[in-house]
């Protein structure tokens, strides 16, 4: 060893010596130890509770060190994610640390959107909007409030109407996911409510569009199921995904089916045609169950084309194949395993919903769990219900509140089924309209400024609205225009419950709880909209009597203490053994206290009931004669109404639009599994790396054929505009051979590091679903430009 | 002062005023050179401070590529260092006697050379601040380590090569009382050119020529080895060791042509440095293109054939993708220019030899970029994604400062010590043409009894 | 003899990233600015790696998670010229980050590149400071790092165990990744334990290690049906 020494003196002995010199300094280098500067583990602590980052509401353990939220684990007993979480809830320790979260209630002092603010006590800041409220009222005009809401189910959403109700005004805006599905299932079941999708239990899941494990309404059950972790026994669904790009659904998925945008009820129905053809439908399900399938006399008294007829007139497999772009075989296979591998199921992304055919689109696809009589079976479509909770409390009104109400909402639908984009027509409304029709708006998890495709028009319509006031935690682009701010407490800060979306069959209501100590210059929006109750006093404050939400909370879990049934979020073993109590109508209570029973919940994170009763002929129908109707006869006659050609299960020939030599390609906006939010500048282990392919960092990009940027003469991550005849804007290209030729695919909620928005959607053409009023996403066309 | 060093000059014999000329006179032309050199290095000297402050991200390392510039540049000057040493300790060995006008020259390169490659691998680091754990902690398995201790010694011994052999001229220097009569008197320690001191230090240098040979051998041959123990595709080779070695001799002996050529111009040594020791050294210089072409050739053939994927992916990066233009430029240098530069005597003059010097110095460079970089940016692992690396001007900062910083010392070394070995051309020129002869005469049939003694 | 090991099963993964994320939270691995990540500087001692075939509609992907291999016979730790990286009797290959003098030649020696770099000394914003893991020391400048299997939980799961005197179970040790994956494609445990799950997993017919004729002999394997 020691000649090494002497001669390794030799050589480095001076370089060594010269830089031992500046280390003495300690500028350079800081020194071993330091790395571990500050490391002594403190007090450690898990806590379960629920994941309010997107609809899904998985169910979380956060790691507590000395009070800091160090760490987001699943919690194993929530039995739709099953200690699952996905990265976005992971990153949710980035957004409770979040720079552009705001230290206090704030004022405008300047201009609109000046920027210039004055920090407000809680209760000067209560104050003052309660003023405002007050003068409503007596002024008799109640109806001029407000709420503009973006996704929130629960407890926050039901204090919201009570106090709205109670006030008096008919205007909720639910600024969240729009779609048609509600529609469809009111159409076809009359159960007005989104479709459950058994997907644990299925053989075959066959996926239209739906971006089951992105951004779905919950992208864990969807990954529990397609794990096998849902079925006790293991066993595992086969998915396959029918999808215009490579989505990482379509990526995770068993088979990826590749089509041509637009063309999801072609595919459907050209499915549908085999079924038929090869005598592989439930005919006795549809006898007994189902009307329309066969030629039928409507309302009045006319002979009408039945579902079977027009299916086998107008899909022949050879004409699918031709506009779908599926091969004829494929179709057929497709048609054969999803007859043979039953149950089946195949679950209507809320995206075939958005195009200008999009409700009949809908239908169509939709009509295949019919025809294999995939409905309220074990694997099949469903039609859950709500947790049991106890009531708010009986709304009071007092006759400014009913006469507020009597008043009509503002934004009205404008189509025969549905609301559209409702949080976009009252916008148009009270842009359009000359005198204030609102004075005051509430902005509560909504930034339409950032997320609105048609931003130009909420700014006209905020500019005429008089006081604006958003409960928003980070100082946002609509937040930025109010005249107060409230900022509300993070997830990990409050309490609120946490009910898991409609696309899971069974009820759990998860219960989100304080991780850490609550921001001092933060107030929980349910606590400020109980106070403002409070301070308003009268029958909205006896319609609201809780001193604080956590209390509104607790007192809702009366309701499922009481209600005989369900159980408290346990291990599989509780579980099984409970869905086999319940299905002997049985039922043992665990808890004699409420107090008890409550402590229980807190700790194991929530209440489920996994018991679905699918002899309820309820759950298959609830119109006149409990039967199906694959076509319903408000539809028929809305149709007619619209002298539409197109009737349902028919084809409308495909227009090709002069537009498209001015834009050769088809834009194809998706949300981004990595993205909760348009607003926040991104949390950064998400913003480095946002997908998983193509490889990108922090940046917007677009998605284009190899061939296609080739032809363009576009290399590989070069910066482009992305154009449309609305407008444009920048991103990267990335050359992805999982995107077809003719196609642009367009990551949304991108923005760029210096905050430029990056919104694909704000080039969307106008074209809408005129029965339904929704913005059709898939239809706008663009080109690239070197930018 | 200067006057009087003229004068003492001038009363010398023709050699030493020649070759000790140098030693007092500087001409503008070498002020400026050195002013310049001497600019660029500092700017170098900056690049380094940004580097050690603020991080390796300065360069355009990266993930995979985690070796650039620095390694390369270690591996090339390490191997120039064999020109002198080595080549000389060969020439010595087999009594070539065109040698003795060269060989301090390249013993100068190698000892300068050598500081200036070792510097690199520091250069590298991410925690130079750490550099003594190489000590403090060392992992004998690792050939890094191997590495530190044969250029260790191959530093040591090349020293006292480069200064035995110089103690005659430095006694010179000392009585002739040209220059710094102090530094050479301490220099000089004390050799007082005694037949009996001359005999002992002749011993010594043929001793020490010999023992260099394998150091000079090992050192290349870990170098090689530090790239071959890994499993990267196009680097786990067993003919790197001796590939290495043969490139090192190779661009040593093309930096020594280069140096001769500049001295001989600078200092007007066209009388030792003659056309013959040009035309000598291109031929070893045309022996080794040949040589470079046969291992590069089996190195190539061996992995194309093979095919293994991995190993064609670096392949056909190198000979038709991203990195064709410095792989054919590479063929260039070492193998078709200095071909057919070497290949006629016509060419083989001063002019010619420098040209392909030059060409074979770059295309050795290359070289070693080519072994660096293409392995490192097509990782074994294939799902991994390509790599890409484009020096910053940090590092290409840092180069030239070497190349700068050699350059510069080698002209200062030129202030203090003839760059021609004074004594070994007396010698030469007093005894050489006899031991020749006698040698020869050795060689022949019935002739060797006046050397073999009547031992019959 | 314990020999902690990996078994990841392909036909399982989605492709999520949830591991990736899990493992930069738990192991404070902090994000490089826009220009770096651009450059390849970007850290994820667990990568969810895509491997994409075929052209439109006909696009195939198969995700690859690729965490540090912990070989059994490691390249990189042989030519660390200062044993700053080690394999211990566990078959845990670590770093010694305050020892490493940044040669990169096991980066080099990888034949995975589960090594990485810290180019720049990490930035963490004061914000992204509130939730750092205490339970694992941050990389500075000029060292090199990848995954650990979350050494540190086994030391806390080993005191734990100790403390309420019993053996070591297998769910007491779970590194991050495994624990969060959505879909359960990810087992960890000791190879050599029957009672572990990953011991008869790795004996699964469709069980493969990556560039196993390398000789590494990665603990990390992978299931996946040769379709
Ligand atoms: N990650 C994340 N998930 C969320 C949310 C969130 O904030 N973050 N929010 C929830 C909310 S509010 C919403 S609105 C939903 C949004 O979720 P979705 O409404 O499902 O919208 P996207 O996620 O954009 O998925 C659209 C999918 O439709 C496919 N598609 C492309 N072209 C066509 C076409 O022509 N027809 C049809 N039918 N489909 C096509 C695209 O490939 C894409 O995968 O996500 C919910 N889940
Ligand atoms: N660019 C872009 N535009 C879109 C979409 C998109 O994905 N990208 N999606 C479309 C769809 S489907 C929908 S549903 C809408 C949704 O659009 P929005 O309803 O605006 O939803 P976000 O954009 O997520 O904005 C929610 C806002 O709530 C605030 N917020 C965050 N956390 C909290 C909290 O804890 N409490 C409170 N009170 N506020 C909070 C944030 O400031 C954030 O800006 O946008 C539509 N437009
Ligand atoms: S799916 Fe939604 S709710 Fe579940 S963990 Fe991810 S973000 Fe949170
Ligand atoms: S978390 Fe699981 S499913 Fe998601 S990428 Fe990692 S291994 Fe695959
Ligand atoms: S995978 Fe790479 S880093 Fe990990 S042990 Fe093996 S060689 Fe070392
Ligand atoms: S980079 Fe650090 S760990 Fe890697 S070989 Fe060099 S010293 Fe060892
Ligand atoms: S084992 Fe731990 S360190 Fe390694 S990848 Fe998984 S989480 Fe990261
Ligand atoms: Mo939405």
């Amino acid at each position: 060893m020691s000649p090494t020494r002497r001669e390794f003196v030799w050589t480095t002995g001076a370089a060594g010596a010269a830089l031992a010199l500046s280390r003495a300094h300690g500028i350079l280098w800081t020194t071993a130890d330091d790395e571990q500067v500050g490391w002594e583990p403190g007090i450690e602590e898990r806590l379960s509770s629920a994941c309010l980052v997107c609809p899904a509401r998985c169910g979380i353990r956060g790691r507590l060190v000395d009070g800091r939220l160090v760490e987001i684990t699943g919690n194993p007993l929530h039995p739709m994610s099953r200690g699952g979480v996905c990265p976005r809830g992971l990153a949710g320790v980035q957004v409770l640390y979040h720079p552009q979260r705001l230290a206090s209630p704030l004022q405008r002092v300047g201009p609109r959107g000046s920027g210039d603010w004055r920090e407000i006590s809680r209760d000067e800041a209560l104050a003052i909007v309660g003023e405002r409220l007050r003068d409503l009222r007596v002024g008799g005009r109640p109806e001029a409030l407000a709420l503009l809401s973006g996704y929130c189910a629960g407890t926050m959403s039901d204090l919201w109407r009570q106090f709205l109700g109670s006030f008096g005004s008919p205007n909720y805006v639910p600024d969240e996911h729009d779609d048609a599905t509600e529609v469809i299932m009111s159409l076809v079941h009359g159960i007005p409510r989104r479709p459950s999708y058994d997907l644990e239990r299925a053989e075959l899941v066959l996926s239209f569009g739906a971006p089951l494990f992105e951004s779905w309404w919950s992208p864990l059950q969807a990954l529990v199921a397609y794990a096998g972790r849902g079925s006790g026994d293991g066993a595992r669904p086969r998915f396959i995904q029918v999808d215009t790009r490579l989505s990482r659904t379509a990526a995770g998925a068993h088979e990826w089916v590749g089509v041509r945008p637009g063309t999801y009820a072609a595919l459907a129905l050209g499915i549908a045609y085999v079924l038929i053809r090869d005598e592989l439908i439930d005919d006795e399900f549809i006898a007994q169950r189902v009307e329309g399938f066969e030629d039928f006399t409507d309302a009045r008294g006319r002979r009408r084309d039945g579902y079977r007829s027009l299916v086998m007139r107008d899909y022949r497999t050879e004409e699918v194949s031709a506009s779908t772009g599926v091969s004829v075989e494929r179709i057929t296979s497709l048609a054969r395993a999803f007859a043979r591998s039953q149950p089946a199921l195949a679950v209507l992304g809320s995206e075939v919903t958005r195009s200008p055919e999009g409700l009949l689109a809908g239908l169509a696809v939709h009509s295949l769990n019919v025809l294999v009589g995939s409905v309220s079976r074990p694997g099949g479509v469903m039609f859950g219900d709500d947790p049991p909770l106890e009531p708010l409390a009986r709304p009071v009104l007092d006759p400014t509140a009913r006469a507020g109400l009597g008043r009509e909402q503002i934004g009205d639908p404008g189509a025969p089924f549905g609301g559209g984009d409702r949080a976009l027509r009252f916008a148009e409304t009270v842009a359009g309209s000359s005198n204030p029709v609102v004075e005051v708006l509430l902005v509560y998890y909504a930034n339409p400024l950032a997320s609105s495709d048609r931003p130009e028009i909420w700014q006209d319509a905020l500019d005429r609205i008089p006081f604006v006031v958003s409960f928003s935690p980070f100082l946002d682009e609509t937040s930025g225009h109010a005249d107060v701010i409230i900022p509300d407490l993070l997830p990990y800060e409050r309490w609120q419950d946490a009910p898991t979306p409609p696309s899971y069959p069974y009820p759990v209501w998860g219960l989100c709880r304080p991780l850490v100590e609550p921001h001092e210059g933060g107030t929980h929006t349910g606590d400020a909209v109980l106070a403002l109750a409070r301070n308003l006093g009268g029958s909205v404050a006896e319609s609201l009597p809780f001193d604080g939400f956590e209390a509104a909370v607790k007192a809702r879990a009366r309701g499922l203490f009481a209600a005989r049934r369900g159980m408290l979020l346990g291990d599989e073993f509780e579980r099984r053994h409970h869905r086999q109590m319940e299905q002997r109508g049985w039922w043992l209570p665990e808890h004699s206290h409420f107090e008890r029973f409550w402590e229980d919940l807190v700790e194991r994170g929530g209440w489920t009931d996994l018991f679905y009763d699918d002899t309820d002929p309820a759950r298959v129908s609830r119109r006149p004669g409990g039967r199906i109707h694959l076509m319903p006869e408000e539809l028929l006659q809305a149709l007619e109404e619209q002298g539409s050609a197109g009737a349902p299960y028919s084809r409308v020939a495909r227009t090709s639009s002069a537009a498209e030599l001015e834009f050769p390609l088809l834009l194809i906006p998706y949300r981004l599994f990595t993205l909760a939010s348009g607003t926040l500048t991104l949390e950064p282990w998400l913003a480095e790396q946002p997908a998983v392919f193509p490889e990108v960092f922090w940046g917007p990009w677009v998605e284009v054929n190899p061939e296609t940027a080739e032809t363009l003469g576009l290399a590989d991550h070069t910066m482009v505009w992305v154009v449309s005849a609305r407008g444009r804007y920048r991103a990267r290209l990335k050359v992805f051979p999982g995107t077809a030729r003719e196609n642009v695919c367009a990551p949304y909620r991108l923005r760029h590091p210096d905050g430029e928005v990056a919104n694909p959607r704000r080039l969307l053409d106008n074209s809408r679903d005129r029965l339904t009023g929704l913005a059709s996403w898939y239809t706008t066309r663009v080109r690239l430009e070197r930018a | 002062m200067r006057r009087d060093a003229a004068a003492r000059l001038a009363n010398m014999s023709a050699d030493e005023r020649a070759l000790l000329r140098p030693l007092v006179e500087t001409s503008s032309g070498f002020r400026v050179t050195a002013a310049v050199l001497g600019g660029v290095t500092l700017w170098g000297v900056f690049a380094y401070y940004l580097q050690v402050r603020y991080g390796l991200g300065r360069t355009g390392l990266n993930r995979p590529e985690y070796w650039g510039i620095y390694i390369i540049c270690f591996v090339f000057f390490i191997g120039i260092s064999h020109a002198g040493t080595l080549i000389s300790a060969i020439l010595r060995v087999s009594k070539a006697e065109w040698r003795r006008s060269i060989t301090r020259s390249a013993e100068l390169i190698t000892v300068l050379v050598i500081g200036f490659g070792a510097i690199q691998p520091i250069i590298d680091l991410g925690r130079p601040d750490r550099v003594m754990n190489v000590v403090l902690h060392a992992q004998l398995m690792s050939p890094l380590l191997w590495d530190v201790v044969s250029i260790g010694l191959y530093f040591i011994a090349c020293t006292v090569y480069l200064y035995v052999p110089l103690l005659p001229d430095l006694a010179l220097i000392r009585d002739s009382g040209i220059k710094a009569p102090g530094l050479y008197k301490f220099l000089a320690a004390g050799y007082r050119d005694t037949p009996s001191q001359r005999a002992r230090l002749e011993r010594v240098i043929g001793i020490l020529s010999i023992v260099v040979i394998p150091i000079a051998v090992s050192v290349h041959t870990i170098i090689g080895w530090i790239f071959a123990m890994t499993l990267r595709p196009m680097w786990h080779s067993t003919i790197f060791g001796p590939y290495f070695v043969m490139g090192a001799i190779y661009s040593g002996i093309a930096a020594i042509l280069v140096a001769m050529a500049v001295l001989r111009k600078a200092y007007k040594l066209q009388e030792y440095f003659k056309p013959v020791h040009f035309d000598y050294l291109g031929r070893l210089l045309l022996v080794f293109s040949l040589l470079w072409f046969y291992f590069t050739f089996a190195e190539y053939l061996t992995a194309f054939y093979g095919g293994e994927p991995a190993e064609m992916r670096t392949f056909w990066a190198k000979v038709s993708g991203p990195f064709a233009i410095p792989f054919w430029s590479m063929v260039a240098g070492c193998f078709f220019i200095p071909l057919t530069l070497m290949w006629r005597r016509s060419t083989r003059t001063p002019r010619g030899t420098f040209v392909a010097g030059i060409a074979v110095m770059i295309g050795m460079w290359l070289e070693r970029f080519n072994i660096v970089v293409p392995t490192s940016v097509n990782p074994r692992w294939e799902v991994e994604s390509i790599g890409h690396y484009m020096p910053s001007w940090v590092e290409l900062s840092i180069m030239a400062a070497t190349f700068s910083g050699f350059i510069l010392l080698y002209m200062f070394a030129t202030k203090f010590v003839p760059i021609v070995s004074i004594w070994e051309i007396k010698e030469g020129r007093e005894e050489s043409v006899r031991l020749v002869a006698d040698r020869v005469a050795g060689y022949l049939p019935h002739a060797a009894t006046s050397l073999a003694g009547g031992d019959h | 003899m314990t020999r902690w090991g990996m078994v990841i099963d392909l036909d399982l993964c989605t492709g999520c990233a949830a591991c990736e994320i899990a493992c930069k939270s738990e192991n404070n691995i902090a994000t490089v600015p826009p220009d770096q990540a651009e450059m390849g500087r970007a850290i994820s001692w667990m990568k969810v790696q895509a491997e994409l075939e075929g052209d439109f509609p006909h696009t195939n992907v198969r995700f690859t998670p690729r965490p540090c291999m912990h070989c059994d016979n490691p390249p990189c730790i042989k030519v660390c010229p200062v044993e700053a990286t080690y394999i211990n009797d566990e078959g845990i290959v670590g770093q010694i980050y305050a020892r490493c003098i940044g040669c990169r030649y096991c980066a080099n020696a990888c034949p995975y590149t589960a090594k990485y770099f810290n180019w720049y000394g990490p930035e963490w914003s004061d914000s992204e400071r509130r939730h750092l893991n205490p339970d694992v020391s941050l990389r500075r400048k000029g060292v090199i790092e990848k995954c650990t299997f979350c050494h540190h939980r086994l030391q806390n799961a080993r005191e734990k165990a100790r403390a309420e005197s019993r053996e070591l179970r297998e769910e007491d040790f779970q590194p991050a990744c495994a624990e969060i994956c959505p879909t359960s494609a990810i087992t960890f445990g000791d190879l050599d334990n029957p009672n572990h799950r990953v011991s008869e997993l790795k004996e699964d017919p469709r069980a493969v290690r990556l560039l196993e004729d390398l000789g590494t002999k990665s603990k990390v394997y992978y299931l996946a049906s040769r379709e």
